[in-house]
């Protein structure tokens, strides 16, 4: 994990998001599309190896299976490139794709859970800690790993997590991180780290702040800027991060918010907690809407922050299990994975990522929101499903109808 | 009424007096009261997230009942009725000026074109219209800009969105339609004789409107409170797509404790204190109508009296004073008028700019980049397949042009026939092009969209057909063999009205996975059958039960208004019960079908609370797949789905008001038609 993140975080230095226009990024993006394509249109493996030879050294696996059929995907909000989860799936794999969304793991596994191995989606994107208690209710099935040869291709970092030790059910998406966004001309102050954040939520940016729409980051928020390890199951940890959230905090939120990039462009607010994924988008909106995407900045949260990665499984009873073995190892193709990585902004677990990129999009902006160097990866806490989850549960849902007029 | 042997025959009828509505009672014992009866039980339960279904029963408590006493939740249900009471109360104010120009001061073909224009909005999906309210509110909104730049509000621009202010808006601009239409009904009924004979008697207009003109419209007003209150109280999706945290209301907050949550028992608990609250906030509404004339009439003399003093000046007044006076209150049908423009303008200002985003350059719906482009239009279609089936659309329907030209001129076929090869081509060109392209499958190059709108559609259609059926029969059941059970009937009726969508999305949503193992119908709602699956079929049922429930009113309020003596006579005449049936009552209900179906397609079209609890993959529809891209950036191709979906549904609507106009129905029919009434 270490020499790979420090190459990348060269990749884009200070200032470089001021340097590249908005428009060469869209650009940027569809130069992507029309390589992915190529690379897709040549179809075998050893084929594409020839465009690119510092690709070539990597020992890539470029397998893809047709299928047929439709496949239907649950994810989460704009998790894909459209051409991706379209047009493009259905010319190079023939399978027709239907894309629904969930804003929450528990909404997904309400979802599964109610329909009873019958809800007819065929890949879900569930985030790592929630595995476990996914293929204990039985809404999971195994990957038959024969059908995913390309798996070669990502980094054995982000393999054989502690959720799955070896990747039976679920093979990594993306991960990615939370920190916050705001407006740098309605607030004044330079801001750091969580506690800068809950200090301007209440203070400066009172009634214009959103939070994520999810109890563990809601919650977190608090306990990393009290340097409290935010799996805590300690019982006055919790009455204490209540305490202030639900009778100080609350009635300062604008909106509980998971995807707060689109509104922050129309000014609905001026500080929100975001995923760097959606906040990097929130660059896009803004210049689109009109705004200076320079008057913006991303922070980090300090001192800890959140590591997530969401993962791709199987449904149980998916009714076309083979297509989503085929679609899921076709996005595991390098070319395919940085087209992905371009467009949600999030990193995709691929080996040799800095060769990748520099390779395949060297024009990529914003790349300090998808890399991050070690000392910052170092910071970065994996959630844990403990009994306390339901308790954090509560706290987001008392908050909710406390921030209610 | 003379015995007659109509009745004597009728008194051999075999069966009970409830044998049609038997289908109805199957249907919603099933599908209405035993998951219902599930809530109330989880309602007493304790949250147990290990399980499948996150609850235990084993010690049943109140402790839900008394959660939601708490003070941080009672304040969304006290938010929500405010904000109900207040858009309620809105909409009346709003729409009666609208309804009393179009009913009293046009002309019958202006009439046609204020109630078009009030309907028309309506059949836009009620979640594009929503989220299109947007795009005037933002701060950073080309609007909110203009405002700015004129210096009449300050620097931040428009601060509305995520308040319960944008809620507010949105939620009487939603439900403003159906409001004006029920009161449009109710005034236009009102025999102009009895407002001539009223300012004939000396009252004024004033007095003529509040003594004559509003007792009168009271039906109306009253259907149009029900109509508007109920489905406010439940609303979630104006909520959540524009309240943010501030705006939050109650029927968002129960989706969340079942979903987000997986607390079941407080989500129940809130469910069932929120019909009560309904229930009690309607009980307190009536009393007070019910109160309040009679209380007038305590004040009686004393109106008396004034009367009569101002009677006695008026007479010593001059003519010429009162002239000047009846001139001055020309003003009125103008101010009316305007106000109904502005009211339109405002109805239609949602469905403007969901036509402009949908050219939108950029990547957001909400957000206009500046510049405009076709792209999203492209990216949902496949040009050549679209202007192949758009040729052959013209030429069947070119075809019978000439067709219905030649033969009108010739006149060898009567009128009634000449008439109907229009529609009937429009509907030949629909199968020509499915059966020999499956243009509905390649014709979207977005997948995604084109099997939503086409899955909306089917659940719509079926969802309509089963309401007219059970409900079409239960309504003639009730009108013509009433009985005690009628009691039972109207009681189950009224308690699917007016429980919230969001309770019978969660009973049913719960409900399905346990009715899984029983043999055939478990089989229905897994694997489906046909073409159609699972999903489909739990749509039917979930649409099925509001549009059935209106269905019954219609069929009934139609029946009850014409008398038993046709039936009669045919029975005099010797027909059995089935041939009278079949000649005489279903001639009599089927513009009341007609109507009930009609409403029944649109609020099945634009269902998406319960459609998004009990959807799969593979059934969803369009409000469902909209409301989940709401959680994050909403593309403009969703715009463009919203048009085809306007397009189609308009084509619909125009094609049944044609058939009407046919039938030599006149404006205020077809609007009576289309609210049932």
């Amino acid at each position: 994990m270490s020499d790979d993140k420090k190459q990348l975080k060269m990749l884009a230095p200070e200032g470089f998001r001021e340097k590249l226009s908005r428009r060469a990024f869209l650009q940027g993006g569809t130069a992507v599309a029309g390589f992915a394509l190529i690379a897709a249109a040549c179809g075998g493996s050893d084929s594409a190896t020839e465009t690119s030879n510092a690709l070539a050294s990597g020992d890539w696996s470029r397998v893809i299976n047709q299928s047929s059929g439709t496949l239907a995907m649950y994810t989460w909000g704009d998790y894909n490139d459209p051409d991706l989860v379209g047009a493009l799936a259905g010319s190079t794999l023939s399978v027709s794709m239907k894309v629904d969304y969930y804003a929450s793991n528990e909404d997904l596994i309400t979802k599964l859970a109610a329909s009873g191995g019958s809800s007819g989606f065929d890949i879900v994107v569930p985030t790592g800690p929630y595995i476990p208690q996914m293929i204990e209710k039985g809404l999971i099935q195994k990957l038959d790993k024969s059908l995913i040869p390309n798996m070669v291709n990502v980094d054995p970092n982000y393999l054989a997590q502690d959720w799955d030790p070896t990747n039976d059910y679920s093979v990594c998406k993306n991960w990615g991180t939370t920190g916050y966004f705001y407006d740098t001309t309605k607030i004044s102050k330079e801001l750091t780290t969580w506690q800068d954040f809950i200090d301007t939520c209440m203070g400066e940016a009172s009634g214009n702040c959103a939070v994520i729409d999810a109890a563990p980051n809601y919650c977190g928020m608090w306990f990393w800027a009290n340097k409290i390890n935010w799996n805590t199951e300690t019982p006055a940890d919790l009455d204490a991060c209540e305490k202030f959230l639900v009778e100080e905090f609350a009635q300062h939120v604008k909106a509980f918010d998971s995807y707060p990039s689109t509104k922050l462009a129309e000014g609905a607010y001026s500080i929100a907690m975001a995923w760097n994924g959606d906040a990097r988008q929130a660059y896009v909106r803004i210049e689109e809407a009109g705004g200076n995407p320079s008057d913006w900045k991303w922070v980090l949260g300090s001192p800890n922050t959140e590591l997530w990665m969401d993962n791709y499984c199987v449904a149980a009873g998916a009714p076309n299990a083979e297509a989503a073995h085929a679609w899921i190892n076709w996005d595991l193709i390098p070319e395919i994975s940085i087209k992905d990585l371009s467009y949600h902004g999030y990193h995709t677990g691929m080996k040799n990522m800095s060769q990748l990129i520099s390779d395949v999009a060297p024009d990529l902006v914003d790349g300090d929101m998808i890399f991050f160097g070690d000392e910052q990866v170092a910071t970065m806490q994996t959630q844990l499903i403990t009994p306390a989850l339901d308790r954090l549960i509560d706290i987001l849902n008392k908050s909710k109808a406390k921030a209610g007029g | 009424m003379t015995v007659s042997v109509a009745s004597y025959l009728r008194r051999r009828w075999r069966g009970p007096k409830y044998l049609l509505a038997i289908p109805a009672i199957v249907w919603y014992l099933v599908f209405f009261a035993a998951p219902i009866a599930f809530i109330v039980l989880y309602s007493f339960g304790t949250k147990d997230s290990s399980k499948l279904v996150p609850v235990d029963l084993s010690s049943l408590s109140t402790k839900s009942y008394s959660a939601v006493f708490d003070e941080t939740f009672f304040k969304t249900f006290r938010a929500t009725l405010r904000i109900s009471v207040l858009a309620t109360f809105l909409c009346v104010v709003i729409g009666l000026p609208v309804a009393y120009f179009a009913a009293f001061k046009v002309a019958e073909k202006w009439k046609a074109v204020i109630l078009a224009a009030v309907v028309v909005p309506s059949f836009t999906s009620f979640l594009i219209r929503t989220v299109a309210w947007r795009i005037p509110l933002a701060p950073n909104g080309t609007f909110s800009k203009w405002l700015v730049g004129m210096g009449w509000i300050s620097e931040n621009g428009i601060q509305i969105l995520e308040t319960p202010m944008a809620v507010q808006i949105a939620i009487v601009y939603n439900y403003l339609g159906f409001m004006i239409l029920p009161l449009f009904v109710a005034l236009d009924r009102i025999d102009v004789r009895m407002r001539e004979a009223s300012k004939d008697l000396g009252a004024g207009r004033i007095a003529t409107f509040i003594s004559v003109t509003l007792p009168l419209a009271g039906p109306g007003i009253v259907a149009g409170v029900l109509l508007t209150f109920i489905p406010m109280c439940g609303d979630y999706v104006t909520a959540t797509v524009l309240g943010g945290a501030k705006g939050n209301m109650i029927g968002a907050m129960i989706a969340s404790q079942f979903s987000g949550a997986q607390n079941w028992p407080l989500g129940s608990a809130m469910a069932i204190l929120m019909i009560a609250a309904v229930l009690l906030v309607l009980i307190i509404g009536f009393v007070i109508t019910w109160l309040a004339p009679r209380v007038a009439m305590l004040a009686y003399p004393i109106i008396q009296i004034v009367r009569r003093s101002i009677y006695k000046r008026s007479v010593a007044r001059k003519q010429t004073v009162k002239q000047e006076f009846r001139t001055k209150f020309e003003v009125l049908p103008k101010v009316l008028s305007a106000w109904t423009v502005l009211v339109l303008v405002f109805l239609f200002i949602p469905i403007l700019l969901v036509f402009l985003h949908s050219f939108n350059y950029g990547g957001s719906f909400t957000i206009w980049s500046g510049r405009s482009s076709t792209k999203w239009w492209g990216e949902l279609f496949n040009g050549g397949v679209m202007v192949a089936v758009l040729i052959r659309f013209a030429v069947v329907i070119f075809a019978a042009l000439i067709f219905v030209r030649i033969n009108r001129r010739r006149e060898s076929f009567s009128k009634r026939v000449l008439s109907l090869v229009m529609p009937l081509s429009f509907v030949f060109a629909v199968v020509l092009n499915g059966l020999i392209t499956e243009w509905y499958r390649t014709i979207f190059d977005f997948a995604g969209i084109g099997d939503s709108i086409r899955n909306s559609f089917i659940a719509a259609f079926g969802a309509t057909i089963i309401a007219v059926l059970i409900g079409g029969m239960s309504g003639v059941a009730l009108a013509r063999r009433p009985g005690n059970w009628t009691k039972f009937f109207m009681a189950t009726v009224f308690l699917i009205l007016v429980t919230p969508e969001i309770m019978d999305a969660i009973a049913l949503a719960t409900w399905f996975p346990r009715i899984k193992a029983i043999p055939i119908v478990g089989i229905i709602f897994t694997n489906g059958w046909g073409p159609f699956n699972g999903g489909i079929n739990k749509l039917w049922v979930g649409q099925s039960l509001y549009a059935s429930a209106v269905v019954t009113l219609i069929v009934r309020a139609r029946l009850s208004g014409i008398d038993e003596s046709l039936e009669e006579a045919a029975a005099d005449l010797g027909a059995p019960p089935g041939r009278a049936f079949r000649q005489i009552t279903l001639p009599l209900i089927a513009s009341a079908m007609v109507a009930g179906a009609l409403l029944s397609f649109a609020l099945c079209l634009d269902n998406a609370v319960i459609s998004t609890l009990i959807s799969e993959a593979g059934s969803t529809t369009f409000p469902v797949a909209l409301l989940g891209a709401t959680r994050s950036t909403i593309k403009p191709f969703w715009g463009v789905g919203a048009v085809l979906l306007f397009v189609v549904t308009l084509s619909a609507l125009w094609f049944l008001a044609v058939i009407l106009r046919r039938g030599g129905d006149s404006a205020s029919k077809i609007a009576a038609t289309f609210t049932g009434s």
